[in-house]
């Protein structure tokens, strides 16, 4: 990775910790365990706690634990190479055991790319649901875990239409129990999972339910909206919008994510669930017009030949009111700012990596 | 009345035609008919050989008109209207075929599979939109499965990066309710747009495409004078005639429309498709259109009556591709015509 890319992701979590430190002191001189460690959530997790280490001395020890821990070394030579951060090989159904001296454990294993949801179905659930099972029972035999974090996701509430405002933690929808949820219902059964392992072994789980998020490190071949109109501007192509771009999403940016997830996993009380994401939705076509501003000349927006006549899926926000009123979290890098730095890195990196 | 709802069509002639004339279509058809679907206003031309994009070969049927070929004529005469094609992932590969295809010009990829077969397509679909192409998925012979696992298939597609499905009544089996069914299933399950291609085995092509725009699709299939494989698809012209009169907006002018029909009739249309009895039984037992000529070939070879053939290749569901079963039904039907006269 160029040294550039890595001074801006640097540079976002100093912006973000700036004055905030100090509500991460827990974490001092602790040892933190990242199960499926190597993705966009644990990049930028691993980025905070070596801007934690190096900037404000807090001395914390790393463990990131993966099947893909070779393509992490690939993408992430300047923190898999630090001596703060250890990286382990496993399926995390196959977990022989965490290191025995972990007091912090977020619990983030899952593929989230749709299309692997679609063609394969049962490895989705079984990554999910078998992976969260092992993590209870490695964690059984932990003998100073602080806090378990699960990450869940915002879509285990079913879907969401326009006309309601953002999704509570307490919701009572469902994801449809067909193949084409599986990965919405095997979340929300793994949120049952961490509920089951506190009843029964005392351990002191938490769930956050990310919602979407925008940044470095996320992979712009995946199908979601503001990847590919990332992938559509930087190709020099047009932005290519399904439908009548007015479906609503929110995104938070990676640094933004990574503070939020530790600040829960250190402050939060065992049983507690909290959203993760912005409340402050964007249509589509408004994303795709902020994306395209970042590039000169700016690419034509195009809308899909033929009209969408559908009303599923009009709009996915997180009601945030939870984490801004029990954990002092706000969204920190606005979404206009948040598009920009995530367009500068991309410039920087090679497309389709 | 629909309040000039919109609607966008799709017009395979010089693709699911070249079914009809065992992919004989020339430069000078494609030439031709382009210029009069573009004067028309068509929004999508799709051209090609019948089975699309790379699937000229000896089993399948060569084309007269190589792709690269195809394409550049087609692109040179359409100057409004989108040029479309028709991928089978499998006869098309991403290499050789549609690299060069979206790299003349073709804005539109229509990446194809059984019903239920999906997930073959992910690559193709994925590839065609990281191009920045528009690329729809479309389901064949869709009576084979019910509407929930047509459901399933489509939102696979949509998962891909599909920007709306297409389903087909390949065989010309579906009711106008049966349609009905499925594109508000579609409808209500996907988050992208729903589009409906006909075949006209049964009579239905018109009326099953009215019901698919009546039950919330977007796009729609047709060919001129329905030249198309077996019995025909939707008749374009009368499609739009159609959707005019119940207030639907298509963006096409019906004169110019006319014209391009009747471009179509005189240059390559030798024989305009007709409802023949095979037609009737192939719809009826649910076996691709697409098998009619193989079917009638065979069936004189051996003697027996083809509509025998047509309902025992229903019963056994055999789907395009499996051509070699028409010899195996034929000559079990033979056999036991021998045993019945013992």
């Amino acid at each position: 990775m160029k040294l550039e890319c890595q001074e801006r992701t640097r540079h976002d979590c100093l912006r973000i910790l700036d004055g905030r430190d100090a509500a991460l002191d827990p974490l001092r001189r602790s040892n933190l365990v990242i199960v499926g460690g190597t993705g966009f959530v644990g990049a930028w997790v691993a980025e905070m706690i070596a801007a934690l280490n190096d900037a404000y001395q807090f001395g914390i020890k790393l463990t990131l634990i993966s099947r893909n821990t070779d393509q992490f070394v690939n993408h992430c030579p300047h923190l898999s190479s630090r001596a703060d951060i250890a990286l382990l090989k496993s399926d995390v159904r196959q977990l022989g055991q965490f290191p025995n001296n972990a007091d912090w454990v977020i619990h983030a294993a899952a593929n989230p790319d749709v299309r692997t949801h679609a063609s394969n179905p049962l490895d989705t659930a079984s990554v999910i649901v078998d992976g969260t099972m092992s993590v209870m029972r490695t964690a059984e035999r932990l003998g100073q875990l602080k806090k378990l974090l699960y990450l869940s996701s915002g879509l285990v509430c079913g879907a969401q239409q326009a006309t309601t405002s953002g999704v509570k933690e307490n919701a009572q929808g469902a994801p449809a129990p067909d193949a084409s949820f599986v990965y919405a219902n095997a979340k929300r059964f793994a949120e049952t999972l961490c509920s089951a392992a506190r009843a029964q072994s005392r351990i002191p789980a938490l769930v956050a339910r990310p919602f979407s998020f925008i940044g470095p490190y996320q992979s712009l071949t995946t199908p979601w909206a503001q990847t590919t109109f990332l992938a559509d501007a930087l190709r020099g192509h047009h932005i290519r919008v399904l439908g009548d771009g007015q479906v609503i999403r929110s995104y938070l940016y990676g640094s933004d994510a990574a503070y939020w997830f530790l600040k829960i996993l250190t402050a939060g009380q065992s049983g507690d669930v909290v959203n993760v994401g912005s409340s402050a939705g964007i249509t589509l076509q408004d994303l795709a017009q902020e994306i395209a501003k970042n590039f000169e000349p700016s690419p034509e927006i195009l809308f899909n030949t033929a009209p969408r006549n559908t009303g599923r899926a009009a709009q996915l926000l997180p009601d945030t009111m939870h984490a801004q009123n029990e954990y002092g979290l706000s969204v920190f890098t606005p979404i206009e700012e948040a598009i920009k730095l995530t367009v500068q890195w991309h410039r920087m990196m090679p497309l389709d990596k | 009345m629909i309040n000039n709802q919109k609607i966008v069509i799709s017009d395979p002639t010089l693709r699911d035609g070249n079914h009809a004339v065992s992919h004989q279509l020339s430069v000078e058809h494609i030439a031709s008919y382009c210029k009069a679907a573009n004067a028309a206003g068509v929004t999508i031309v799709e051209v090609g050989h019948g089975n699309g994009l790379g699937a000229s070969s000896l089993q399948l049927g060569e084309s007269k008109t190589p792709d690269h070929i195809a394409l550049a004529t087609a692109r040179e005469n359409l100057i409004n209207s989108k040029l479309g094609i028709h991928v089978i992932p499998g006869f098309a590969t991403i290499e050789r075929d549609l690299k060069p295809a979206i790299g003349m010009g073709v804005d539109v990829v229509r990446v194809a599979a059984h019903c239920s077969e999906a997930d073959i397509c992910e690559r193709h679909i994925s590839f065609s939109r990281e191009q920045g192409v528009e690329v729809w998925g479309c389901l064949m012979m869709s009576h084979m499965i019910s509407p929930a696992l047509l459901l399933e298939q489509a939102r696979k597609m949509e998962s891909y990066g599909a920007e709306g499905v297409v389903f087909m009544d390949s065989a010309g089996h579906f009711l106008p309710e049966d349609v009905q069914q499925r594109v508000e299933t579609l409808v209500n399950g996907l988050s992208i747009a729903v589009g409906f291609h006909a075949h006209n085995n049964m009579g239905l092509a018109i009326a099953n495409s009215i019901a698919a725009a009546n039950s919330g699709a977007t796009l729609l299939d047709g060919c001129a004078r329905g030249f198309g494989a077996g019995a025909g698809n939707a008749q374009l012209e009368v499609l739009i005639a159609v959707l005019t009169r119940l207030g639907y907006s298509t963006g096409i002018d019906l004169y110019k429309m006319l014209d391009a029909a009747d471009v179509a009739e005189n240059l390559f249309i030798k024989e305009i498709p007709a409802i023949k009895s095979v037609s009737v039984v192939s719809g009826m037992a649910g076996v691709f259109s697409g098998f009619m000529k193989p079917v009638s070939r065979i069936a004189r070879e051996f003697n027996v009556d083809p509509r025998d053939i047509f309902f025992e290749l229903g019963r056994r569901k055999i789907v395009a591709g499996q051509e070699d079963i028409i010899l195996e039904v034929a000559k079990e039907l033979v056999q036991r015509t021998k045993k019945g006269n013992q």
